[in-house]
């Protein structure tokens, strides 16, 4: 398929899940646009020939970095920003493979697409842990008593 | 110091009604623990332990002639509200800056809880585009996106009528899975769409956990530890039982 055709539908996507989870105005329009910084990534990623876990890890990365910045230009929480832009990363569809392929005793499938999906999704989690590490990393040290909290 | 105020029971109360809106609202238990702790500290506490779960929080705050305060909070619900969480933030920060009287905080919180949301149409429609487009992303034809759409506005209907019922949420998810899965049948009779399954794909977008599920590895990697298999554990139930509810729908036919 069209790579065009696959960003936009990650764009509307995002989109759409920014609608679900009550994100208005400009940081909706902003976090959509990170769904298709995500997957941009993703596909770049790929494209260097990089396996999916790696691609899923780089493409995280790239996205809570982004969030960070909306969070900071916009001032709202990362949370905003970072949910909605990760969906079209979520291995949602791996997960449900997964357990359709239990309901189908077809366990050699049940294996090999949970294995995936977990490997997928923690592939993200380490992403989301890095890229929260080297942030707090460049961050000042927040005063408990009087910082802002983001 | 002199503009701090004395911590009294009203400013726990205060940041654990924060806490609590901001956990139900789909806020990170690192961020609630964190946002009733400063509230606490910079209303003038010595020493506060908060611990949160996704189902429950607990604080003490020490104060510096020695009491204590303790109070806990059992969360049962909660779901993705990003403007509600925004706000709750906001409010979080002015707070830990210009320490206002604990009456104030809860009249702002009383406006937050009744924050804007979307009309229903705008709702109906976004679950819409979610199904067409992750239809397409997962390579169905635009003659399935537009029958995954329509299933997806069925869907919406259906569940805002069972979520008022107030029954088990599994049941729910059950519920909705098996009528998506009739629909995609359905769709595919009646020749509108080519693939039943691509079609149901991008129903599935919307209620699977993923988002559950990969935030759990986070919070077990962050240390986190009974909150992600908490998660990992309703994630993984809740998975099963759309495909169950899937399975079923296609043996029907």
């Amino acid at each position: 398929m069209k790579i065009a055709v696959q960003l936009l539908m990650a764009l509307i996507g995002s989109a759409g899940f920014g609608l679900v989870f009550n994100v208005h105005g400009k940081k909706l329009a902003f976090a959509a646009l990170g769904g298709f910084l995500a997957w941009g990534v993703y596909l770049l990623a790929l494209a260097f020939g990089t396996s999916d876990y790696a691609a899923a890890f780089f493409a995280t990365v790239a996205v809570f970095f982004y969030a960070e910045l909306m969070a900071r230009l916009l001032r709202a929480p990362v949370t905003v920003f970072s949910v909605v832009s990760t969906i079209p990363l979520i291995p949602g569809a791996g997960l449900y493979r997964t357990m359709d392929a239990l309901m189908q005793k077809d366990y050699a499938a049940f294996g090999q697409q949970g294995m995936y999906t977990l490997l997928f999704a923690a592939s993200m989690a380490a992403g989301i842990v890095a890229a929260t590490a080297i942030v707090s990393l460049v961050k000042k040290k927040p005063d408990l008593k009087s910082d802002a909290i983001r | 110091m002199d503009t701090k105020p004395e911590f009294t029971e009203e400013y726990l109360h205060c940041a654990m009604d924060i806490g609590e809106q901001m956990l139900m609202s789909g806020a990170e238990v690192s961020r609630v623990e964190d946002a009733i702790r400063r509230i606490c500290l910079s209303a003038g506490a010595s020493r506060v332990d908060v611990l949160s779960i996704t189902a429950s929080i607990i604080t003490t705050a020490h104060l510096v002639n020695g009491k204590t305060f303790t109070e806990s909070r059992r969360i049962t619900a909660s779901a993705n509200n990003m403007d509600k969480l925004d706000q709750l933030n906001d409010l979080c920060r002015r707070i830990c800056s210009t320490h206002p009287a604990p009456q104030k905080i809860q009249a702002e919180i009383r406006q937050i809880n009744d924050g804007r949301q979307y009309p229903y149409w705008i709702k109906v429609c976004s679950y819409a585009l979610v199904s067409g487009s992750f239809c397409v992303l997962f390579g169905g034809s635009w003659r399935d996106m537009i029958a995954s759409a329509l299933i997806g506005i069925l869907l919406k209907m259906l569940e805002s009528v069972i979520r008022r019922r107030q029954v088990n949420a599994m049941l729910n998810v059950l519920l909705i899975s098996l009528a998506g899965g009739v629909l995609s049948r359905l769709s595919v009779l009646s020749g509108l769409a080519g693939h039943a399954d691509l079609v149901s794909y991008g129903n599935i977008m919307l209620f699977i956990p993923g988002v559950a599920f990969t935030n759990s590895l986070r919070d077990l990697f962050i240390g986190d530890t009974i909150t992600g298999s908490i998660r990992l554990l309703e994630s993984l139930l809740q998975a099963i039982v759309i495909a169950a509810g899937f399975t079923f729908a296609h043996y029907l036919f």
